[in-house]
């Protein structure tokens, strides 16, 4: 299976990390792009960053519209179009966890879990230096959680 | 075989434009809303299907002269030449969504009318559903002499297919 | 009677061969003359074929739908009423009944008439119908079958002694309403009037004066289950009881 992108929200709806990683076929490409994506997370693709307004959009309404028709306890877990499938996870405090992967990937909801649970938890969320807002959009600016993720991508997934 | 008898909580039909014109509830299982909640829940989901589509990744296309992605001109390729991640098959927006209560199933004509059918997480052949009820549609609706284009559908005989095909399965 | 075929055709076929379609384009320039009727290249028009060529071939359900449609859209323009609109249904039903009736008999006359006449009709050649029931019993069989591929569902006599004159015939579920949802403001309106129309029309081609309308008689297993009340006229009545007298069949 092939991940596409992966976004955290928090509770503000503001997007606090962004990840974009390219399907292994063109992955030598990938590779020069992904690690320049890092330094200035986020905000310095413009393309992708209106990308994370809409797919924030997207992931609000649908949750919205879910807990309407499903009650409050109800929650989405993902969508699938011809295209990609979108994974969601939001946790207690309200953080979004969305990631994009192709159509064959099973559910990714013990995965997203896992991601917060084990790293971003760990390694944002427990680390003094890191501001628990984000304002502004400054984002989650992290290498223990950056490499981590990225390790946890390539081999878990 | 899945069970098949699984049920089907509702039917919503979308117009085009993203009004509501049908709505129906086959059996309990969901939140009943408002006439005035159903009318923004179809309006609502009209703009999030067209967003889903457009979100959907582009992947840059491997270009003949690679060595282009060594330079510092790493923001172009998202723009210039992309391809689909299933390059064969038309973009839609969302087509199934999943949560832990329910499945929604969303089918839309090529004329843009929009079907959202509300089953249990373990229905099965939801697609079959689907079609039917596009042929009984086609059938009831379109071919009612008294029924208005894109206005809600008030068809007596739509609405005894309908009830009469579905308890049918169960 | 100009031309019986060609209204008779809308409803009881589609022509199985397409004669405008095998026509070469050099075809054309050569018949000016003839801007509404495509001829074929063979010179045979749908006229010089034989009229019990489509006699089995049958139309598209979806095509008459949507057309009936269309029908019932244009005579909904600028009505007063529900009696307004499904009188002129009944008038656009009333000619092709004229018509019908031609072929009808001419079908039933040029052929074995195993297949057309009812078991009333068998005994003897299909005449013109002289009698009440004899007329309603071609209505009931083949008249139901030629536009329907079925006989109707019921043919009763009014039961009440004051209205002799009239009789039911009863379809279960008409053709023509199969798609169609009537609105609960119209509920008494029934766009089966249009059958009744053609019914009336084979009865006035027949020498019978008459009145027909549609009623919506709907039971829980038949939901548009119609019933055609014939009401004949005066004079029919009349002219029945001599005929009884002088034993006419």
């Amino acid at each position: 299976m092939v991940v596409y992108s992966f976004y955290i929200f928090d509770r503000h709806a503001e997007c606090i990390y962004k990840r974009r990683w390219l399907p292994r076929p063109t992955s030598i490409v990938g590779k020069s792009r992904s690690e320049a994506a890092p330094t200035g997370l986020g905000q310095t693709v413009r393309s992708s960053d209106d990308d994370s307004k809409l797919v924030f959009g997207t992931v609000f309404s649908l949750r919205n519209m879910v807990r309407k028709l499903g009650g409050e306890d109800d929650n989405f877990v993902s969508f699938t179009t011809s295209q990609y499938k979108l994974h969601y996870y939001e946790t207690p405090t309200n953080t979004k966890f969305v990631m994009l992967t192709d159509l064959k990937s099973p559910s990714m909801r013990i995965a997203l879990q896992q991601i917060y649970i084990n790293l971003f938890v760990e390694y944002v969320v427990k680390n003094p230096l890191s501001p628990t807002e984000h304002p502004g959009g400054v984002g989650v600016n992290n290498e223990l959680f950056e490499e981590s993720l990225e390790q946890f991508v390539v081999c878990v997934i | 075989m899945p069970s098949t008898d699984r049920g089907v909580f509702s039917l919503i039909i979308i117009n085009k434009a993203g009004g509501l014109i049908y709505q129906r509830e086959f059996q309990a299982g969901l939140h009943k809303l408002s006439t005035n909640d159903y009318l923004v829940l179809a309006g609502t989901f009209h703009g999030v299907h067209a967003i889903t589509r457009s979100i959907t990744p582009k992947i840059p296309s491997v270009q003949p002269p690679s060595p282009a992605t060594s330079s510092p001109s790493t923001t172009a390729p998202a723009a210039s030449s992309y391809s689909y991640p299933n390059p064969g098959v038309p973009v839609t927006g969302l087509d199934y969504l999943e949560t832990d209560k329910f499945r929604l199933t969303c089918f839309q004509t090529l004329t843009g009318t929009k079907f959202l059918l509300f089953t249990d997480p373990l229905t099965g052949n939801v697609d079959t559903i689907v079609q039917k009820i596009y042929e009984l549609y086609a059938d009831f609706v379109m071919k009612n002499p008294f029924y208005q284009i894109e206005m809600p559908v008030r068809c007596e005989a739509f609405d005894r297919h309908l009830g009469a095909w579905l308890r049918g399965r169960a | 009677m100009a031309a019986p075929p060609r209204h008779a055709t809308m409803l009881s076929i589609s022509n199985g061969d397409k004669p405008a379609q095998a026509q070469p384009q050099t075809q054309q320039t050569t018949l000016p003359q003839s801007p509404g009727l495509r001829v074929p290249s063979n010179r045979k028009t749908i006229y010089d074929r034989h009229l019990n060529r489509s006699r089995n071939a049958e139309s598209s359900r979806a095509s008459f739908a949507f057309l009936f449609g269309e029908m019932v859209t244009y005579a909904q323009r600028r009505v007063t009423g529900i009696q307004d609109l499904e009188k002129r249904l009944n008038e656009q039903g009333y000619p092709l009944g004229l018509r019908l009736l031609d072929l009808l008999f001419y079908r039933s006359t040029s052929t074995s008439s195993s297949a057309l006449s009812s078991s009333s009709t068998s005994s003897s050649p299909p005449n013109r119908p002289l009698r009440i029931i004899t007329l309603l019993h071609l209505i009931h069989g083949p008249l139901w079958r030629l536009l329907f591929g079925r006989a109707a569902d019921a043919l009763e006599h009014s039961v009440s002694p004051d209205t002799p004159n009239e009789y039911m015939i009863t379809d279960n579920d008409p053709l023509v309403n199969t798609y169609i949802s009537v609105p609960r403001e119209m509920s008494m309106l029934n766009c089966a009037a249009f059958v009744a129309g053609i019914i009336e029309g084979v009865c006035d081609g027949c020498g019978f004066e008459t009145k027909v309308s549609a009623h919506n008689q709907p039971t829980d297993l038949w939901p548009s289950r119609t019933v055609f009340l014939v009401r004949f006229g005066d004079a029919v009545m009349e002219r029945e009881k001599v005929l009884e007298r002088s034993g006419v069949k």
